[in-house]
């Protein structure tokens, strides 16, 4: 399984698909977010292996 | 994924740019885009004085460092508004930043300047911190340039604010406001030159520009933030450029482009403050010294 954090929530999915797709199938646009592993930016297109965790930072701010 | 530009590996692609960028191109990119704007709006010259108002966030702590390596003379501002926790970490991210880099912050307390945090001051005069807010930080702000002899006042306003804010004046069909959405507004007697130079680069290269510089900023969003309008707005521009890439700097060109078309904001004629001396369109004491006033008259606790 591969697992995401993003802010204090957990995403823990089937390794085998890119990171695009499977934040896509979690709901959440792609551009809207970086997906980070000790703090370097991790490609879109990368199909995470089984037991890789990562970041996810929101890069929307405001109010 | 290979860089646009190199043969390293590309971290982020950019679907409305057509790029793909490794961490050195896309540094190098966010500074090019800034420096464009600086000089197709002429926000300010090399040898003049720029004021940076820091919030802790990526927007500005990234302009701030995008500046000071373009080689500009910019100072920081950061206006402690006294949210608690919220103000206090995003204070020490402006401050650590400022040191390790050798410049000059200037820190502007709302409670010395009006004796309350930002909520007392909602709360003391029964309307939303927003509101307050915006209002205090422009006097501020402005007040601080003037004082400080900056020639320009330069926050973060990125891609995103700006086609946000666009799309809400658009759906008013809001004339006044929008002759005023512009990327450089002039300077007026003790009114500092407003300047964005991040104008045209979005949200997601500010991060990642802040990850690759190694700029800690602070994450979570300001507490009265949530449910705001303009994050509702965003999402809705994400979603389009999400099935149409380019929707957003597309909109927003475009705008720039019509731009002097539209008709001339209502000139208000600006007095001086009997009471603080800065420029105000009111009839006697300015905002800022209405509140000071109000929180004055309070009981004390």
């Amino acid at each position: 399984m591969v697992t995401l954090k993003r802010r204090d929530k957990v995403l823990t999915v089937p390794a085998g698909k890119s990171l695009e797709r499977i934040l896509r199938e979690a709901g959440i646009l792609p551009d809207t977010v970086l997906v980070v592993r000790d703090g370097r930016i991790v490609p879109l297109d990368y199909r995470p292996q089984d037991g890789e965790e990562f970041e996810l930072i929101d890069v929307i701010s405001g109010g | 994924m290979r860089c646009s530009f190199c043969a390293n590996e590309a971290v982020l692609r950019l679907r409305h740019a057509n790029l793909r960028l490794c961490p050195e191109h896309l540094v190098a990119r966010v500074e090019r885009e800034a420096e464009k704007a600086i000089r197709e709006f002429r926000m300010f010259a090399p040898e003049e004085r720029v004021l940076v108002a820091v919030s802790g966030g990526k927007d500005s702590l990234g302009l701030w460092a995008i500046l000071t390596r373009l080689g500009y003379q910019a100072d920081g501002l950061y206006i402690d508004l006294g949210i608690t926790e919220y103000s206090r970490r995003s204070r020490e991210h402006c401050e650590a930043f400022a040191q390790e880099h050798g410049l000059v912050l200037h820190v502007v307390e709302l409670r010395k300047e009006l004796g309350a945090g930002l909520d007392e001051i909602a709360e003391a005069l029964r309307g939303e911190p927003c509101a307050h807010c915006g209002a205090i930080k422009r006097y501020l702000m402005n007040r601080a340039a003037w004082e400080g002899g900056y020639a320009a006042l330069a926050t973060g306003h990125n891609l995103d604010d700006e086609a946000a804010t666009l799309l809400g004046n658009t759906l008013r069909w809001d004339l006044e406001y929008l002759a005023r959405q512009y990327p450089v507004l002039p300077e007026g007697p003790k009114l500092a030159r407003k300047v964005k130079p991040l104008v045209f680069l979005s949200e997601r290269e500010m991060v990642a520009y802040c990850l690759l510089r190694g700029i800690r900023y602070i994450y979570e969003e300001c507490p009265h933030s949530v449910g705001a309008r303009s994050l509702f707005l965003k999402d809705i521009l994400n979603r389009l450029e999400d099935a149409a890439p380019s929707t957003k700097i597309t909109f927003l060109k475009s705008f720039l482009r019509v731009h002097g078309k539209l008709p001339k904001p209502t000139e208000t004629e600006l007095r001086e403050c009997p009471s603080c001396g800065m420029p105000t369109g009111a009839e006697g004491p300015c905002r800022f010294c209405r509140i000071k006033e109000r929180m004055a008259q309070r009981a004390p606790a």
